[in-house]
């Protein structure tokens, strides 16, 4: 059944030109898998028949169940292509024979992170997009991130069959809906200009776009027609494809092309005239089972039909009519050769979002040239469980060299730094692996420009890490991903039986290498938390650490918790002072919010410790208006010494000031962890050093004094600042028919939501509304939105950003301090807060 | 309370000369410190009385002069050996509240004090809260109410017997193990402790021994065969103190409840004293990714102290990290961020002062036992918790599981480098011609942000301090002109001269 074998497929791999590594990205439920299957089923991994009921790419059994995807999942699949197909292609290549490494990503937003992963280790990208539903939210995410990365998209408009038997719809209105979805995804691809990737907008008369209908297995590009065409009107291939979108109108009782509609009855758009209507015609015929009618047709077309299947009736005979007339799989195999780059392509302008290391060294110059021969530099990007418990493959991509068996490895995680020994490790790889469906082959070596599973690194890569040479000591690490959904919703888990917990950490261990955004971790209070991005997410999770990693022992959850954030309103009332233990020294310090924009800027990296002090002063001045040599007074970043905010020096001729620093500093990055109201992390609060008195002897003014009273006096101004807190708001978009409107305005609003924008998508029946919904409020959202709108309403919620809560937490009875009040219970502190009193003092 | 009897002064004294002492310390805790001259004087009263009848009998009894102690360097629960070695001591009478940690050199006698209690109430208590439940009963308590558990254990067969209902009621008690203690320096062979009775001369240190017999502090008591410690409720009569957290942490498989003497009240809800064992966990977990430890010494008497902490350094070097040793007295806050190195520190001390809440501290303070768990690579959190570290120290020490797998964190939320592993591996490269050829690659190179100090970054000492932005006086003039001489401030730290004024703006 298997068209291919493992040595041919390695034999491929050598061929850097004829590889092509692409993931197929798409919002969720427009078709992935479905259409995916179509691929591995010419690949003569599936039947043929079954292609598109199989979703040979949802292994797990709660992916069948559920109908999404959940994990991506790599597939190699090997084609021999005709040499009259390959005829106009201009690129380099190496005979006929193609491998395409292709990964089917989930499209529900609680796992971006998956594809994110996907998208590191391919240089192009299929955008699946319902032709109906359009260019949806999580289209949008995934397409900037594809573009983020610098990968090549193709397009292609899905479930075209609905066009045909559901809606029915017209040429001219179809036409008009195909290319309103290609408009929009252009848009967003217009924004992404890149010189050295070139235009990445997609026009289906240029053969990157392509309409296919996955569930019938069937799909076309503008160049199956137009070469059907070209002889028959004596053009050239390109002039047809041309005429067959965009404004070009055919009569056939004039037989001219026009570029206007003549108004007369005849008188068509080209792609109505000689695509749409011919597969309408078509299909219908076989509905209607008119066979009569149907064999010469199809005998024009020159599509031959097997004897058994001359049989069918109805669907299925319409099913294998399509899937004979247009293959799904020829039609987006030539789009992704003619179109997606090759590895060898890709990587000439990858490298510089790849690596991290000087762009001119001989690590960025064999990943640039592809160079199988230059050192290995192989990026992990995601850890899949093996069938054999406990133990995963590190799965990714080679961008130099090659990697073999028994290959002594350096492995730099991502907190390794060039020229450390932090998070490095030198192991061999026991085995390199590929995938071909669903069986794993070993294979001896995989040079550059594949993917690849390596086995025996599981105990040395939590998710993500970059591979070399054992003696390629100089090689720095490849760029870490950049995800867009962050963990934000959390679970604290115990096992039922306490003699259990070894299973759980142990469970908690492998959850965490198992899916690249999950962060297992511990709190203070000694509870083992699990974040994710979403309540489906953490279902999803809790669900495999329960069955799969902990063998079925039972474990307790704790309903959802939300972290919050706190940060203060206003600057301090007054300047506030702390005394040490001793009372030989004081510090006097003041705080004050971030100006807007700030925060977010140092979370994107923008500004932090690491810049060059002028530059940092440059943007602190030019966009927050600060002063020019405040900004070069910043004292630290915190909590982590990176996050969002950060203590300056305001003193004027302190002596001795400089010696405190670093015990300033270490009681500041205490403090902006655990903040004076609930010990959340803080957020967006500036600390000003105002004044400082210390003791003229150094061993009564030392770390001992200084850190516990800066720690103090930081509490201190942020309680006399009008101490707020925040919270997580996601962006909820929900695409819906109008009459399911009312309520999704009603759950929203019982939910404190709101709705910032409400579109019609033009064409269609339905409305797309997007709305701001506390994090807190989105548990059971989706189930409560379902049973309000019968089902016809489907929320996905991405993190968008921190949202201050109106209400006083200092003033009793207020929500926040009912929220104060039950953080501080789950966390085992005092109910009530400190007291200011416990943080000041008078002199 | 008749304070003679409060003080047992007439058996202090009995026990002295029984003994001929005459050098004699008495220890006492702050709280009770307004008490000793007192105690002194009736005990002087009641030792030359004592003696008189003595002389009478056998004669040429020198005469004993007593000492009092207070303020001691660790916890006041502790007996101060070094105190009383000060004075050149023979014994020492400890009084208040103790942890009955066995000493090194010094015998000593232990007046605990006696606190009131109701004991028709704690009857009702009792035997209400066992009707409510069908496991069996063993009943705990402050030894400052040991005195009382005699009437409590009457009253309660008493009642039993007019309600026949309870007859197969079960309760046991704990018994009191000692109130004098000999001087061991051989901690391995024996704790000490002299059993009145003569019953209490095993050499078990703690916690299980094979014939169900347990130990926790100073009370013992032992298990019916096939009874588990899990079979049972434990009832505690006391307050709610470190005795009673070492209680609830050493047996937290079992249920609790504490009956409070003074408000006559049973609380039922520990989950306070529970949480904390979660939260030791968390420390465990922080443990395990520190660099540097400290170990504080925090007794100089209670036996097997010095062996414990060079046990705990070969187990930090062993797992590959930096230690040093530390003696600051009783730890304080203030006093233990002078070492902002230390990413954890390790309290040597007697069961009861070793939980220090760490919350207030820069670097969690652990406990010998959970520096085993941490520091000893491939052992795990089951649950067993062990307090005095007495018990530890017959503990097989490094039982080396050669795991494979790098260290997971829980704080980090991924795997993070073993440094011992790592730098054997590396260290042995770098040995001979390349050394050199590192070495100076390291010097040359950028680092990327000097005055950024993360806690838990630096290996060592002296590598924190080359990391700190400070690195002493800044010899960088300008101009090369004397600076003119500044008026300094005087006054007190509370509000210097200069600074009067401002006190009047505020």
């Amino acid at each position: 059944m298997v068209k291919f074998t493992a040595d041919e497929l390695r034999r491929i791999m050598d061929y850097k030109h004829n590889i092509r590594n692409m993931s197929v990205i798409a919002h969720v439920d427009h078709g992935k898998s479905t259409l995916t299957d179509s691929l591995v089923a010419a690949a003569g991994i599936i039947a043929q028949e079954v292609a598109g009921d199989v979703r040979m790419t949802d292994t797990r059994a709660d992916e069948a169940e559920r109908g999404i995807t959940i994990k991506s999942t790599g597939i190699s699949l090997y084609y021999e292509m005709t040499d009259e197909a390959l005829k106009s292609y201009k690129g380099e290549r190496n005979g006929n024979e193609y491998l395409i490494n292709l990964i089917d990503s989930p499209g529900h937003v609680d796992f971006s992170s998956e594809v994110t992963a996907a998208l590191r280790i391919t240089d192009g990208a299929l955008v699946v997009v319902d032709c109906v539903e359009g260019v949806c939210v999580q289209t949008e995410t995934v397409l900037r991130q594809a573009l983020g990365e610098r990968i090549r998209p193709v397009l292609t408009v899905n479930k075209m069959d609905r066009c045909f038997l559901e809606l029915q719809v017209d040429g001219e209105e179809a036409y008009q809906t195909f290319q309103r979805v290609i408009e929009n995804a252009n848009v967003i691809m217009a924004t992404y200009e890149d010189p050295l990737l070139g235009d990445v907008q997609v026009y289906p008369e240029k053969g990157t776009v392509a309409f296919s209908a996955g569930l019938h297995g069937w799909a076309f590009t503008l160049t199956n027609f137009a070469k059907m065409y070209a002889s028959k009107f004596g053009v050239d291939e390109a002039k047809m494809m041309e005429r067959l979108w965009g404004e070009n109108f055919f009569d056939p009782a004039t037989r001219k092309w026009t570029s206007k509609n003549t108004g007369s009855p005849t008188c068509k758009r080209g792609f109505v005239q000689f695509c749409y209507e011919p597969i309408k015609q078509i299909i219908n015929i076989c509905m209607n089972d008119q066979k009569d009618k149907l064999w010469p047709m199809l005998q024009k077309l020159g599509v031959t039909m097997k004897s058994d299947e001359k049989d069918l009736m109805g669907k299925p005979l319409m099913k294998r009519v399509m899937q004979t007339w247009l293959p799904a799989s020829s039609a987006l195999l030539e789009m992704m050769i003619f179109h997606l780059p090759s590895p060898s392509t890709a990587q000439k302008y990858r490298v510089e979002n790849l690596y991290e290391g000087p762009l001119d060294d001989i690590y960025a110059n064999a990943i640039r040239n592809c160079d199988p021969e230059g050192p290995l530099m192989l990026y992990v990007s995601k850890m899949i469980p093996a069938s054999d418990k406990g133990r995963f493959f590190a799965f990714g991509r080679v961008f130099s060299g090659k990697v073999s068996t028994g290959l002594k490895v350096r492995i730099m995680g991502p907190n390794f730094v060039p020229g450390e020994k932090k998070d490095l490790y030198v192991k061999s790889v026991q085995r390199t692996v590929i995938w071909m469906g669903k069986k794993q082959e070993t294979v001896e070596d995989v040079p550059c420009g594949n993917t690849v599973a390596l086995v025996g690194l599981d105990q040395y890569i939590t998710k993500n890490a970059t591979l070399t040479n054992e003696k390629e000591v100089d090689a720095h690490p490849i760029r870490a991903m950049k995800f867009s959904v962050s963990p934000v919703v959390r679970v604290a888990v115990q096992c039922k039986v306490a003699s259990d917990l070894p299973k759980l950490v142990e469970g908690l261990k492998r959850l965490a290498k198992s899916d690249p955004m999950v962060v297992c971790s511990i709190e203070e209070s000694g509870e083992h938390i699990i974040a994710g991005a979403g309540e489906l997410h953490l279902e999803i999770c809790l669900k495999d650490l329960q069955d799969d990693f902990m063998g079925g022992a039972e474990i307790i959850k704790s309903d959802p918790v939300v972290s919050f954030r706190e940060t203060v309103l206003e600057k301090s009332s007054r300047t506030v002072m702390s005394k040490s233990p001793n009372k030989h020294n004081r510090l006097y310090m003041e705080a004050r919010p971030l100006e807007e924009g700030l925060a977010e800027a140092i979370d994107d990296g923008r500004i932090g410790p690491r810049d060059d002090p002028k530059l940092r002063s440059k943007i602190l001045s030019e966009e927050f208006g600060w002063d020019k040599d405040l900004a070069k007074k910043i004292w630290c970043f915190g909590p982590e010494t990176t996050g969002p905010n950060m203590v300056v020096d305001m003193c004027k001729g302190v002596q001795y000031l400089n010696e405190i620093k670093d015990s300033v500093v270490a009681g500041f990055q205490w403090a902006s962890k655990e903040g004076a109201l609930a010990e959340e992390n803080m957020r967006g609060i500036c600390f000003e050093v105002c004044d400082v008195v210390l003791h003229a002897d150094a061993i009564h003014r030392g770390g001992g004094q200084v850190i516990p009273t800066a720690r103090r006096v930081i509490y201190a101004s942020q309680l006399t600042a009008k101490p707020r807190l925040l919270e997580p708001v996601y962006l909820v978009e929900i695409q819906a028919p109008e009459q399911a409107l009312g309520g999704i305005y009603s759950v929203l609003n019982q939910k404190r939501g709101h709705v910032f924008e409400e579109i019609q998508r033009p064409g269609t029946p339905l409305y797309n509304i997007k709305a701001y919904l506390p994090v807190v409020e989105s548990f059971g959202f989706s189930s409560t939105l379902r049973a309000a709108t019968s089902g016809q309403a489907f929320p996905q919620c991405v993190f968008d950003h921190w949202d201050m809560m109106s209400s006083d937490p200092l003033e009793s009875g207020s929500q926040a301090a009912q929220l104060v009040t039950d953080i501080r219970k789950r966390k085992g502190l005092k109910e009530q807060m400190t007291p200011l009193s416990e943080f000041e003092d008078k002199l | 309370m008749d304070f003679e009897s409060n003080y047992e002064i007439a058996r202090t004294a009995e026990f002295l000369l029984s003994r001929n002492f005459t050098r004699v310390a008495l220890q006492f805790p702050d709280e009770l410190l307004k008490d000793s001259t007192r105690v002194v004087r009736a005990l002087r009263d009641q030792l030359r009385s004592l003696r008189k009848c003595g002389a009478e009998q056998n004669g040429g009894n020198k005469d004993v002069r007593l000492f009092v102690m207070a303020d001691t360097t660790y916890g006041s629960c502790c007996v101060d050996e070094v105190g009383a070695l000060h004075v050149n001591a023979e014994c020492v009478v400890h009084y208040g509240h103790t942890c009955l940690s066995p000493t090194t050199n010094l015998p000593a006698f232990f007046v605990i004090g006696k606190a009131p209690v109701s004991v028709p109430n704690c009857i009702k208590s009792l035997s209400s809260y066992a009707l409510t439940n069908d496991k069996h009963i063993l009943v705990l308590y402050g030894l400052e109410y040991a005195y009382s558990i005699k009437h409590i254990r009457e009253a309660l067969v008493e009642a039993s017997k007019l309600s026949n209902s309870k007859s197969e009621l079960e309760v046991r008690f704990a018994d009191v193990s000692c109130s004098v203690m000999n001087s061991s320096d051989d901690h391995r062979s024996s704790t000490g402790l002299v059993e009145p009775a003569g019953v209490c001369t095993d050499d078990n240190i703690f916690g299980m021994a094979p014939d169900n017999r347990y130990k926790i502090g100073s009370l013992i008591w032992t298990l019916p065969e096939g009874h588990r410690m899990e079979d049972y409720l434990l009832f505690w009569i006391g307050s709610d103190n470190p005795e009673f957290a070492t209680v609830v942490l050493t047996f937290n498989g079992c249920d609790i409840v504490r009956y409070n003497p003074k408000e006559n009240r049973l609380v039922t809800d520990v989950s306070q004293q529970k949480r904390i064992l979660k939260r030791r966990y968390y420390l465990v977990e922080k443990a395990k990714d520190a660099n540097i430890v400290g170990i504080l010494v925090g007794t100089l008497g209670v036996a097997g102290y010095l062996h414990m902490i060079h046990q705990m350094k070969d187990l930090i070097t062993g797992a590959g990290k930096k230690v040093y040793t530390l003696v600051v007295g009783r730890p304080n806050p203030a006093k233990l961020a002078n070492f902002p190195e230390c990413d954890v520190f390790i309290y040597v001390s007697c069961a009861q002062t070793a939980l220090l809440d760490s919350k207030e501290y820069l670097a969690p303070v652990i406990t010998p036992f959970e520096a085993m768990l941490a520091f000893n690579r491939g052992s795990q959190w089951t649950g067993a918790y062990v307090m005095e570290f007495q018990g530890l120290i017959n503990s097989s020490l490094v039982e080396v599981k050669e795991s494979e797998e790098a260290r997971f964190s829980f704080l980090s939320g991924g795997y993070v480098e073993d440094v011992d592993l790592q730098g054997k591996e590396i260290g042995k490269e770098e040995e001979g011609t390349l050394a050199l050829a590192n070495a100076m690659e390291k010097v040359l190179q950028l680092r990327d942000n000097p005055n950024s100090l993360k806690k838990g970054t630096s290996r060592s000492g002296p590598e924190y301090f080359a990391a700190r932005s400070y690195q002493g006086l800044d010899m960088h003039y300008d101009n090369s002109l004397p600076e003119p001489y500044l008026i300094g401030r005087s006054g007190r730290a509370s509000g210097y001269e200069d600074e009067k004024n401002r006190q009047v703006e505020l």
